[in-house]
């Protein structure tokens, strides 16, 4: 290939640029969502997706799609599967009306984690958990206890679903603040832009 | 980073006929109470293939955007700028990522985008296909470019598509170090020397006219947007985002003692707008149909990096797993 960039030309030939292959189903993976909590004690916030072969490297990729910048003190996935969803409603409708009294004793409690949409257009965020044997039921529990205020969309994820951060890899977030050059405040350019524009102005009244 | 571009070419609003009237009102009035639209609601056919088409662009200029910069990581001047300049790389690949996520939202599936791209089918920014010969053309990138993307981005934040919306809000935090970064540059080779004044000069001389392509073709010649412009799909004309650019960054470039090559560049008083000679149309439409000096090697960079990971994703492929589309 012909290219300014010598690297571009050592590039090995591959493939037949004449005859791409067709993208199969899957080639990019499934999609998994991801949760970022800011700051200590800030509720958890989703943030978007990301694609990935399994729930570990959605981890890794997710912590470099969406915690490079700004802080960060956890950050969790899960499968998007794994999300159970309301009804989205709009104007005065609350997204718990639809939801109905669910009881269910058949089986084991386990834990669900439950998010709000309070405005259209933000993002879901974190409430509260509580213990049921289904995402229906953990649904109309939810209900009862978190049930304040008008609610868009409720989002339900069994929290042996999702891949958390142990307390180690809360490291993984300690140099963001060495990262300097990753931040618009190190490039002050202004007392050299000043000299140089007295300096232009001096040189032009001489 | 993402300019106008062509992106709205073509459109046909007989299609709103076959509507459902009483839906399209309700989702017409949602906008006009600036309420946004969430990938779950109703929404006509034609605001969901437009906000594909424009978003699946913007995604691909993002990792197109990254090829004639990134060239330059090894030779850019000094550790601490090879270290900025990778953090702005990795960003605008980064940025690729949201931006297919948010028009997965929509239905096309990211698989259908890369191989669109690769085959040529799907546009990405126009200004891309041009070389970048120097340093300072990397530093004109860095801060012009970007600048132009972001008056862009920014008006695209306020936009009716709740996943693209968050996408551009994310995207517009982390570009403001892109634009200091670029302007950093460009000081730096302006109260340098000589040598380094007569090239970043001659860097504006070679950009100029993409720059001014990059808003997309003047309003008189451009498709009718009017039904996008209603439904916050496209937030502001060509003209006027080009006009909005020219306003904030050319007494930027002359306060640094540079010239721009269009003599009749000059804010009219009467007007409040720049005039400027009209940008050569006929070029833009040559180089975004396929025929620039780099359109060619774009696109090619592209395929061998598909080809040469795909023995990477056969590996980790697994039949547990089944596509669903990213929740918002």
């Amino acid at each position: 290939m012909n290219s300014l960039d010598p690297r571009v030309i050592r590039l090995p030939k591959t493939g037949d640029p004449q005859n791409i292959q067709v993208k199969t189903p899957l080639d990019q993976f499934g999609t998994f969502e991801v949760f970022v909590q800011a700051k200590e004690g800030k509720a958890f916030q989703h943030e978007g997706a990301v694609h990935a072969p399994n729930l570990e490297m959605a981890y890794v990729l997710a912590k470099e799609t969406f915690t490079r910048r700004f802080t960060c003190s956890s950050l969790y996935v899960v499968d998007t599967r794994n999300v159970h969803v309301s009804l989205l409603t709009e104007g005065e409708q609350n997204a718990y009306d639809s939801i109905d009294p669910v009881s269910d004793q058949s089986k084991e409690k386990r834990s669900f984690e439950i998010y709000h949409l309070l405005k259209r257009g933000k993002q879901h965020v974190h409430v509260g958990s509580v213990h049921a044997s289904s995402p229906q039921e953990a649904m109309s529990i939810a209900k009862q206890q978190f049930n304040n205020g008008r609610i868009f969309n409720i989002w339900v994820v069994a929290t042996n679903d999702i891949r958390f951060t142990s307390p180690e890899e809360k490291e993984l977030w300690l140099t963001l603040p060495e990262k300097k050059f990753r931040d618009a405040s190190d490039y002050k350019g202004g007392d050299k832009l000043q000299s140089f524009l007295e300096r232009r102005s001096l040189e032009s009244k001489v | 980073m993402y300019g106008g571009g062509n992106t709205f070419e073509g459109i046909k609003t007989e299609s709103l006929a076959s509507e459902d009237p009483t839906l399209l009102a309700a989702f017409e009035a949602r906008i006009d109470r600036g309420e946004k639209i969430e990938p779950a609601d109703w929404m006509p056919e034609l605001y969901r293939k437009q906000l594909i088409r424009m978003i699946e662009q913007h995604a691909h200029s993002e990792i197109i955007g990254a090829l004639p910069e990134g060239t330059w990581i090894t030779r850019a001047p000094g550790f601490k700028r090879k270290l900025a300049l990778m953090a702005k790389v990795q960003d605008e690949v980064g940025h690729a990522q949201l931006l297919y996520s948010a028009a997965e939202t929509l239905g096309k599936s990211r698989e259908q985008m890369i191989q669109d791209l690769i085959t040529g089918k799907s546009k990405y920014s126009n200004i891309f296909n041009y070389p970048t010969f120097t340093w300072a053309d990397c530093c004109f990138i860095s801060w012009l470019v970007d600048a132009g993307a972001i008056v862009n981005q920014l008006a695209n934040a306020k936009g009716s598509y709740g996943p693209y919306c968050r996408a551009l809000d994310r995207i517009c935090a982390e570009e403001s170090f892109h634009l200091k970064y670029g302007h950093h540059c460009v000081i730096y080779l302006a109260t340098g020397t000589q040598k380094q004044r007569d090239m970043f000069q001659e860097a504006i001389n070679r950009w100029w006219a993409p720059m001014m392509h990059f808003f997309g073709p003047a309003d008189k010649i451009s498709a009718h947007t009017e039904v996008l412009m209603r439904w916050k799909v496209k937030m502001s004309t060509n003209d006027d985002t080009r006009n909005q650019f020219l306003d904030m960054y050319v007494p930027k470039i002359w306060e640094l003692g540079f010239t721009i090559p269009d003599i009749n560049l000059k804010k009219n008083s009467e007007t409040g707008k720049w005039d400027y000679t009209e940008p050569d149309w006929e070029e833009f439409k040559r180089v975004i149909n396929g025929d620039g000096p780099c359109n060619k090697e774009r696109l090619e960079v592209r395929r061998i990096a598909e080809e040469r990971g795909r023995w990477v994703r056969e590996a980790l492929k697994t039949s547990k797993t089944a596509y669903v589309m990213p929740l918002a």
